[in-house]
């Protein structure tokens, strides 16, 4: 009787760590997402991301081979605040994949669980540009947002995925741990620049600045996706040159030529700051994007 | 921990409460004891009850400061916190509609600390419009100048259209798209159709109006065209219109590590503008499309696809015999390189060639278009076409053209575009036209398919 029952037991453990055996796999939409997921993961899931980390995020092709990995994807984790808006409802829709649609737990939007900013008051309309209507969605900028993300990764991952919980868990423990001495090295590296006067390309800076108290004054974009015109640079130049401007920083995806013009009539120094993991091969996770951004911040201004 | 610990111990002081009640209650009628001790003892009950729901209440108030109060202080804090603490808040279904007040409250501690929880944000911005449909609007404004074009007549200047779109989930298993075009020839229902997305078997269908899946070019809005005209093979072969009809589309993908492949099968009801005309029920229109699509690099991809369909003739007033069958072949092919890491660069080339065999013609009718177009800035394109589309009804005579073009985004949201062609109708006549477009768009028209 008891060995009967203990093989009974058997059995059915085996059944269930089969059922389980089977990697979750896991999609984000944008590299920095990617990273964190995967500290959390491990090699107990498979990540993959849609946009690259050298690829501006607000406008990603809608490639049919973006279906085919969005198929089997048991979770899909997004940015949201309409960053992907312009091309992941029609990714959606086509993808034939019920278990990743919003409002199941296959769809994870972490902007749910972050600290926002810039949340417009009042109205908004497009003669503002491409304004985010429901704040900045870059959100991830700022280290303690990674953390959020990262809790809300290893809660859902452990949801979806219990027999590995305890490892998420861990994983997610070990990552703020280092995330957080990594933290305390950039504020120490930046605290001499508190309150340094910066120009940005895109407003993609925003949680970034707050956390390590640099003040962005100026935008070399007129208004939010609007590219450079006269009359906006010859004022940014005169805004640069009373607040005594010390680096105009550019996304990689952008054009030089106006932040260069900008800074040769100012003083200012071009820095081309990265907003996200893989936009260079050096910088292949959340914690080196950080080491790199803030070693040459502190460079410009030195 | 804060919430679940007073949550029990609330639990428990309210079960005491309710055992005496009961005790208090019960025992009077039991005894039998004189009328005032009962009166007293209602009375009693009364204050207890009452003391009772105030206790509700503090402990709903306490409850709500605290979850509140543990949202507001989470950056302050320096000291390792428990994790599970964290979690309760942010899974807490109650508080995940809170709204932390003060932006402020969560500055930065200076020191590089970092144990933050996740905070609940509510995303209820214009909850009570959840349910409307996205709409929008896009006009496509056109001017002509240049030779006299009795092949393809245009006005000088003209709002040549404006489409409505009306876009919105229908249920768990179906979005509805439709679109309205507002011309000087009055409104017509353009699409409206319905497409079934939780299929099994990773099949999609669509039910409604809509555009065939034959090639590209007529699939294509005006606001999705990379030219201000049709090119003559699909306004010579597929009617002014296109190929747009009532019907069915189901579409299928098959796996494979090669390139995407994706199978479509459409009937439709048979009745297409100078191309099909259903005489009787069951004349139906059929249309297969069978598309391959693969990344040749992490910037380029290329596309084939091949169409066919076939349905019945309308007659034709340059044809003596009736009805009859009227079918399609088609290829397509585009070449398409972005590099990634570029906002201000790309390339599309296309092709796409048609074949067309109508009863009663001799022979078949050959047509195709070439196109390119280069982005060579931030908001311009720089492309040309060729064409070349002999008459659907005279195989005899072929029609041929070359266009320039220039593209000017000024945002997402709308283009202008100018176009000279140069075109050959036969012998008869050749004309050489400019062509200008602004389309402007406005409300919230979704991202379109590749």
């Amino acid at each position: 009787m008891k060995l009967k029952l203990a093989l009974t037991a058997l059995v059915f453990l085996t059944l269930t760590t089969n059922a389980h055996a089977a990697k979750l796999k896991v999609v984000t939409t944008t590299a920095d997402l990617a990273s964190i997921a995967q500290e959390i993961a491990g090699d107990r899931a498979s990540i993959s991301s849609i946009a690259r980390g050298y690829q501006d995020p607000h406008s990603v092709e809608t490639k049919p081979s973006f279906l085919l990995q969005l198929r089997q994807t048991d979770l899909l984790v997004v940015v949201g605040l309409e960053l992907e808006a312009g091309w992941l409802p029609p990714l959606l829709d086509q993808s034939r994949n019920q278990k990743i649609r919003p409002g199941t737990s296959g769809y994870l939007d972490v902007s749910q669980g972050v600290e926002i900013l810039d949340r417009p008051t009042g109205t908004v309309n497009r003669s503002m540009g491409d304004v985010h209507a429901m704040g900045n969605p870059h959100y991830w900028l700022d280290p303690a947002n990674a953390v959020r993300i990262a809790i809300q990764i290893q809660q859902r991952l452990g949801q979806l995925d219990p027999s590995n919980a305890a490892v998420y868990s861990s994983r997610l423990g070990n990552f703020k741990q280092r995330l957080n001495e990594a933290n305390k090295r950039w504020t120490a590296q930046l605290a001499p620049y508190r309150g340094a006067k910066v120009v940005t390309y895109h407003n993609s800076w925003a949680s970034f600045a707050k956390r390590y108290g640099i003040n962005v004054v100026g935008y070399v974009e007129p208004k939010p996706g609007v590219p450079p015109s006269p009359s906006h640079t010859f004022q940014l130049i005169k805004l640069m040159k009373e607040q005594r401007v010390k680096a105009v920083l550019v996304e990689p995806y952008f054009d030089l030529k106006t932040p260069q013009s900008v800074a040769s009539r100012t003083g200012a120094r071009v820095l081309v700051l990265f907003p996200s993991v893989g936009a260079t091969p050096a910088v292949g996770d959340y914690i080196k994007l950080f080491d790199r951004n803030v070693s040459e911040l502190v460079k410009v201004l030195r | 921990m804060y919430m679940t610990g007073f949550g029990r111990h609330s639990a428990r002081v309210t079960f005491f409460l309710a055992l005496f009640i009961t005790v208090v209650a019960v025992h009077p009628l039991q005894a039998q004891q004189a009328a005032s001790q009962s009166q007293e003892t209602q009375q009693q009950i009364e204050a207890l009850r009452m003391r009772l729901d105030q206790l509700d209440r503090e402990a709903a108030a306490i409850r709500d400061a605290l979850s509140r109060l543990a949202l507001t202080t989470q950056a302050g804090k320096t000291e390792a916190d428990d994790l599970t603490t964290v979690e309760t808040v942010a899974a807490n279904p109650a508080t995940s509609v809170e709204v932390p007040g003060d932006p402020d409250a969560s500055q930065s501690p200076g020191d590089g600390s970092l144990d933050p929880q996740v905070i609940a944000n509510a995303s209820n911005a214009g909850a009570s419009k959840v349910f409307n449909p996205d709409i929008s609007v896009i006009a496509n404004f056109l001017g002509h100048a240049g030779d006299t074009n009795s092949f393809d007549p245009r006005e000088s200047l003209s709002l040549d259209e404006a489409e409505v779109a009306f876009e919105a989930f229908v249920d768990p298993y179906a979005k509805a798209k439709f679109f309205f075009s507002a011309s000087p020839e009055g409104v017509e229902l353009e699409e409206g159709y319905a497409t079934f997305i939780a299929l099994p078997f990773d099949l999609t269908a669509k039910v409604g109006k809509m555009k065939a899946l034959f090639g590209k070019a007529n699939t294509w809005h005006p606001h999705v065209s990379p030219w201000v005209d049709q090119p003559l093979v699909i306004s010579g072969f597929l009617g002014g219109e296109g190929l747009n009809d009532s019907g069915i589309s189901v579409s299928k993908v098959f796996p494979n590590s090669f390139a995407y492949t994706e199978g479509t099968l459409e009937v439709f009801r048979g009745r297409v503008d100078g191309v099909f005309d259903a005489e009787n029920a069951n004349d139906l229109f059929y249309n297969a499309h069978l598309k391959f699509f693969r990344d040749l690099t992490e910037s380029s991809n290329f596309e084939l696809g091949t169409s066919f369909a076939r349905g019945t003739a309308e007659r034709s007033e340059d044809l003596a015999a009736a009805g009859g069958s009227n079918q399609f072949a088609g290829l397509d092919l585009t070449y398409r390189w972005k590099p990634l890491s570029r906002s201000d660069r790309s390339f599309i080339g296309r092709a796409e060639l048609i074949a067309n065999d109508r009863s009663g013609v001799d022979g078949n009718a050959f047509g195709f278009y070439t196109a390119a177009q280069y982005q060579f800035a931030r908001r311009w394109s720089a492309g040309f076409r060729l064409d070349r589309a002999e008459r659907s009804v005279d195989p005899s005579m072929s029609d041929r053209g070359v266009s320039a073009l220039l593209t000017f985004w000024p945002s997402e949201f709308s283009q202008l575009r100018g176009q000279f062609r140069r075109t050959e109708y036969g012998n008869e006549q050749t004309s050489n036209e400019v062509l200008l477009q602004l389309l402007f768009a406005i409300g919230a028209h979704g991202a379109h398919t590749f």
